[in-house]
């Protein structure tokens, strides 16, 4: 099977890894990537971040009929424009708006005249505290689910939990809230079915509030988890390594944990990397149905109002959270890679 | 007269508004469809399905739950609405009030049947014309922040009402021409045209009195920080998640407050609603109809108020088919609106065909079964009208689903094809009030502490529910006859009720229901008050 | 297709074909299937539950829910095929054409592409919905244009591996034209890639359709969709409890269909499961539940945003 795509990342031979002192060798490579995942994040930022602020110049919403309703007059709309800067060509606004966002200045909300930066550092932890509790949720499950599927390969079990996750897979998570809010506020009314208040505010309160969501959220990453934990660890428990390390007469148990475990990671890993940005941008319908005042709540809101600063704002964090996250997994995937590579060659 | 909202206000920045944005307009409500499941353009919601299933009450309830009474105390959590403002005079929404009135009074308050009683104004006197009326004010009251609540306070707050640049409430000011604070206790108001209504008008947001230290130093900072004097005061404020407000001992009817503790929230999803209260999250809140059942059946104590809402299709004259006023008479007789009571609410609104509520002083019995559902007559109406065959028509909506489907549906009965055209809504007030651009929409009118006021909303020439800009002489003869009545006066009923009659019948304005106000509670809180207008919570009690 | 052939001697396959041709033969034939007129209201019998005329019983204003089911069905999925048309459209010609036209083009198009990537996907659908307005069309164009990033990053890797195989450069070696090489080799082999992921799409744009109906994008009352039965079932679930029960079914079983067959193609044409094809998972990536997943950037010189679509 021809290899479908190009080359990763040329690997340093031996030799040349040991000519030169480690930590320099450490150093350029970590700036050559870094130079080179930034060489692509920046246009990629610009370009999306262009396009959503773009999208707020086709909407004929201004500031002045969003404020003054019925009572706005050409003028008051003409000189509410001037105000916010709307009569300006379309590229000198972007530039204004993105230098601004730099120094944390994201405009306002032409309804509530709230900073956009404010609504976002109080929405944000919501998106965060539900992505995490998530993510927590789906590494314990799914990854309890992939070892112990992965530990009987073939097995009634194994294929109970590969279908299982197949089923998981596509549900949506939107039908799994709904399914969850019956059964345990309503036929069980045992937990809230909406509602948030912070951590530092009330703990057990807190948790009451997001378990649902987060399971809602969570149920299609544990399915991957499981997953793509279980294929790897298959995969490397069949390594020329593990072989070794057991005729060596290391118990399963610490071949499977300390070693196995670490070198299927690295693919798990890049999955729970990819997914964040997509639980904290697009937990859309959760937040809704939960009434979380989250971030993707708080833009939802805001295209209904088409109250264009709030968008573009949060769209905005929205895209640096993922670029950022790329930048990460890519990162985690150079240090990764290479060293399972070496493991078994 | 005060009547006039044209006039086009010169502002500098953006007014503090909140998720709202109209002004004093029909989509008052955060929650344009009571009664029937969504919420605008982006709705979900999720059936309490408790009816079915539930043994259980509620778990972690704050308040114990007990045979309530006597006790003083405790936190009431009510699911309601947030403000677009706490400021009064730069507040946006109409449906403000009920929040505001938590923290403001004004000289006066409306009772349950929405009349003028006293409030900070002990008594007040017109003089003979109806041109100067001197309000007396109890003694020895105070602000939130210490400010001493006197005439001149009085005084300054009413001017900055009428004068301020960014105030939102300026034309219902507009005829006070004076006001002059002789003594710390009088309050003189001189008004350029005779006008009896200013007592209802103190009771809402024209009226609420603003500490001048506050919006002295800093008025922009009212907005999220308000400083009056009300039953409660404010101590937290997050903009669309809660606000959090604690009893004002030095409200002049603090014995009449019996809650220590009150948590403003958003009005629940009106589906999740029950669910909310149940779980103790909300102790009382606003439910739609078809909850009504699920909430009984769920253990919480429901009533049904009459209020001043009514829902409404604003009809422009001006746009086809409505240029013949045959054909605007046609659609009023195509509404079966038993029909749409039953199935929106569930049977809990009251089909109605002007814009008071039965027991509301300008209610006019003359009006039953004005446009009882007569397909037939609107067919032979719409043939008079040259459109024998049908005629084509678009229904602007933001909430498309429930009622919109059901008068598509019934209006084809009577050859109206109607088309619905959907609508985000904020940009509800653009093209509909600004724009005048859509024939037909449906809306609900919230009231106003004054008739004059709501007339003028409905049917006036500037009036915001009346797209197609026109009036006739007579309404506006009626209406001045009622603005020269005083309010005392055994004429006053009379003028009004003949006002109203004069109106319905020669506007295009299809009413169609009043919409209760359903409060579903816990059982360990007292009955609140029913109020036609601002919502008010003397006498509640939570065990 | 010999791809699809192939696949289709796996049951599961036969049965995810069967299922949605089944589905697309109620989707254009519902007008005539349906036993009522899905926009008949009757509101003396609203809420009622299965009974002798409505198989399925009748929703909030009396109307037969088996009718609107089947009549939404055409709405679902064909917004659904447009969205995944429009990627196909877009994404297809400029992953080839990348490979093709030389580095400075290449360069641009995998940036935009990026771009796209790094968009929240429903959010923004909700946004331009909002500002362009609420036609099913503008929402479905949206998510074509999202998806169609992940049409050319699999075009493209699977191009570029190709164009670079020792028989393709035999065949040009002995005066083979780039063109034709393309048309003959690259395409035989691209084709089964590009069916997997052309079913994983229909899957994920299925479910964006479903939440965004459901979110009250792109929905015209009175006609019915899948997504805005399931939404107005909710407001009424202590009337009818099991109410959301028949569209989220409906909604599961076609995406798991897509999901199934994509996963077939995959299987016996050999196209490998992991991250090669820029898909990571079987069915992880897109067609899954939170709609189109990381299309992963491969080592840091392609690395760029996966976030993909997530229809949560």
């Amino acid at each position: 099977m021809v290899a479908l795509l190009e080359p990763a990342v040329p690997l340093a031979g031996p030799a040349e890894a040991v000519a030169r002192p480690v930590a320099l060798q450490w150093a350029v490579r970590f700036g050559t990537g870094l130079g080179r995942a930034l060489a692509i994040v920046v246009p990629v930022g610009l370009v999306s971040t262009f396009v959503t602020f773009a999208l707020g110049s086709f909407s004929n919403s201004n500031p002045a009929a969003a404020v003054l309703g019925d009572l706005a007059t050409p003028a008051d709309i003409a000189r509410m424009n001037h105000q916010f800067g709307l009569d300006q060509p379309l590229l000198v606004q972007y530039w204004q708006w993105i230098t601004a966002a730099l120094h944390g200045d994201l405009g306002t909300s032409w309804f509530t005249t709230i900073p956009v930066a404010d609504s976002i550092k109080q929405t944000l932890p919501v998106d965060l505290s539900l992505t995490a509790l998530a993510m927590l949720i789906a590494l314990l499950l799914g990854g309890a689910a992939g070892i112990a599927a992965a530990l009987r390969p073939g097995s009634r079990f194994d294929r109970a939990v590969t279908a299982l996750c197949a089923i998981a897979s596509t549900v949506p998570a939107f039908v799994i809230g709904i399914g969850l809010i019956i059964v345990f506020s309503v036929l069980l009314p045992v937990l809230p079915s909406g509602g948030y208040v912070p951590f530092t505010e009330n703990p057990v309160q807190w948790l009451r509030f997001l378990i649902l969501p987060a399971l809602a959220l969570s149920l299609d990453l544990t399915a991957d988890i499981a997953r793509q934990l279980r294929n790897s660890l298959v995969g490397t428990l069949r390594e020329n390594f593990v072989t070794g390390a057991e005729v060596r007469g290391l118990s399963r148990r610490r071949v499977v944990f300390r070693h196995a475990l670490r070198n299927a990671a690295g693919p798990t890993l890049t999955v729970l990397g990819v997914r964040v940005p997509q639980l904290i941008g697009g937990a859309v319908i959760t937040e809704t149905l939960f009434n979380l005042p989250g971030m993707s709540k708080l833009t939802l809101d805001a295209a209904a109002q088409q109250d264009i600063p709030v968008i573009q704002g949060t769209l905005l964090v929205a895209i640096t959270i993922v670029l950022l996250a790329n930048v990460l997994v890519n990162g985690m995937l150079v240090r990764l890679r290479p060293q399972a590579r070496r493991r078994s060659g | 007269m005060n009547t006039s909202v044209g006039t086009a206000l010169s502002v500098d920045t953006a007014l503090s508004v909140g998720t709202a944005p109209s002004v004093h307009t029909a989509f008052e409500k955060q929650t344009p469809a009571i009664g029937f499941g969504r919420r605008g353009f982006f709705a979900l919601g999720l059936a309490a399905g408790s009816a079915a299933f539930l043994a259980a009450c509620g778990n972690d309830s704050q308040a114990s739950v007990s045979s309530g009474g006597g006790k003083d105390g405790g936190t009431l959590k009510f699911g309601w609405a947030l403000v677009t403002s706490w400021d009064p005079v730069t507040s946006s929404a109409g449906w403000d009030v009920h929040a505001l009135s938590l923290v403001y009074t004004g000289l006066t308050k409306l009772d349950e049947k929405a009349n003028a009683v006293p409030a900070l104004a002990s008594s007040w006197k017109y003089n003979d014309d109806g041109r100067q009326v001197t309000f007396t004010l109890r003694p020895g009251l105070t602000f939130s922040d210490g400010t001493a609540l006197d005439a001149t306070a009085v005084k300054k707050s009413i001017e900055r009402g009428r004068d301020y640049e960014k105030s939102l409430i300026a034309a219902q000011l507009a005829n006070i021409k004076a006001v002059s604070a002789p003594n710390p206790t009088t309050v003189v108001i001189d008004l350029s045209t005779p006008d009896f209504q200013v007592p209802n008008l103190m009771a809402g947001k024209s009226g609420h009195v603003v500490s001048p230290t506050a919006f002295e130093k800093d008025a922009a900072d009212l907005a999220t920080k308000p400083v009056g004097h009300g039953p409660f005061q404010l101590t937290a404020y997050v903009p669309q998640a809660g606000a959090k407000l604690v009893r004002f001992e030095k409200y002049w009817d603090a014995k009449n407050i019996h809650l220590d503790k009150f948590e403003l929230y958003p009005a629940p999803e009106p589906a999740t609603a029950v669910a909310a209260i149940q779980s103790g999250r909300l102790d009382l809140a606003q439910i739609p109809g078809a909850q009504v059942a699920a909430a009984k059946a769920a253990g919480l104590e429901v009533q049904i108020d009459p209020s001043l809402v009514v829902s409404v299709l604003d009809v422009n004259i001006t746009k086809a088919p409505f240029t013949d006023p045959k054909v605007a008479l046609a659609l009023k007789y195509a509404v079966d609106r038993k029909a749409i009571v039953d199935t929106e609410s569930f049977g809990h609104a009251t089909v109605n065909y002007q814009p008071f509520p039965a027991g509301y002083v300008g209610h006019s019995t003359e009006l039953e079964d004005l446009y009882a559902f007569d397909p037939a007559k609107a067919k032979t109406l719409l043939a008079e009208a040259g459109h024998p065959d049908g005629v084509d028509l678009t229904l602007t909506t933001t909430v498309p689903e429930g009622l919109p489907e059901q008068l598509q549906s019934q209006l084809a009965q009577s050859g109206f094809r109607v088309k619905i055209e959907t609508i985000p809504a904020a940009q509800a007030t653009q093209i509909m009030y600004i724009q005048h651009s859509r024939a037909l929409a449906v809306d609900q009118f919230a009231g106003r502490e004054s008739p004059v006021q709501a007339f003028q909303v409905l049917f006036g020439e500037q009036g915001l529910m009346n797209p197609g800009r026109q009036t006739s002489p007579e309404i506006a003869a009626a209406i001045a006859k009622v603005v020269a009545t005083p309010l005392d006066s055994p004429d006053y009923p009379v003028n009004l009720q003949a006002a109203t009659a004069v109106a319905v019948k020669a506007q295009p304005n299809v009413f169609i229901s009043s919409v209760p106000r359903i409060l579903a509670r816990r059982k360990n809180v007292t009955p609140v008050g029913s109020y036609l207008m601002a919502q008010r919570f003397e006498g509640v009690r939570v065990s | 297709m010999t791809a699809l052939r192939r696949a289709l001697q796996l049951r599961s396959a036969r049965i995810s074909l069967g299922l949605l041709v089944l589905v697309l033969l109620v989707g254009i034939f519902g007008g005539w299937l349906a036993p009522q007129d899905p926009l008949a209201q009757n509101t003396a019998a609203i809420l009622q539950g299965p009974g002798s005329g409505q198989w399925l019983g009748t929703d909030y204003l009396g109307r037969d829910v088996l009718s609107r089911l089947i009549d939404g069905t055409g709405r679902s999925v064909f917004g659904a095929l447009e969205a995944v048309g429009v990627a196909m459209l877009l994404g297809i010609p400029a992953g080839l054409a990348s490979v093709v036209f030389g580095r400075v083009f290449e360069w641009v198009t995998l940036r935009f592409v990026d771009s796209l990537m790094t968009l929240p996907f429903i959010i923004f659908a909700v946004a331009v919905a909002g500002i362009l307005g609420n036609g099913p069309n503008q929402a479905m164009l949206t998510i074509g244009v999202l998806l169609s990033a992940l049409f050319y990053r699999i075009t493209r890797a699977a191009t570029l591996g190709l164009t670079s195989a020792q028989y393709v450069e035999m065949a040009e070696l002995l005066g083979a034209s780039k063109n034709w090489v393309i048309r003959v080799h690259v395409w035989n082999k691209v084709l089964p890639t590009i069916a997997v992921t052309t079913a994983n799409c229909l899957a994920a744009a299925l479910l964006a359709v479903s939440s965004l109906t459901f979110l009250g994008i792109g929905v015209q009352p009175p006609v019915s969709t899948w997504g805005g039965m399931l939404a107005s079932d909710l407001n009424f679930l202590s009337q009818r409890p099991w109410a959301p029960v028949i569209p989220s079914l409906m909604i599961i079983l076609t995406v798991a269909a897509c999901n199934a067959l994509a996963d077939a193609i995959r299987d016996t044409t050999g196209v490998s499961p992991t991250a090669r094809t820029g898909i990571t998972g079987p069915a992880a990536g897109a067609g899954s539940a939170q709609g189109i997943g990381p299309a992963q950037g491969i080592g840091p010189a392609q690395a760029g945003p996966a976030q993909g679509a997530s229809a949560r």
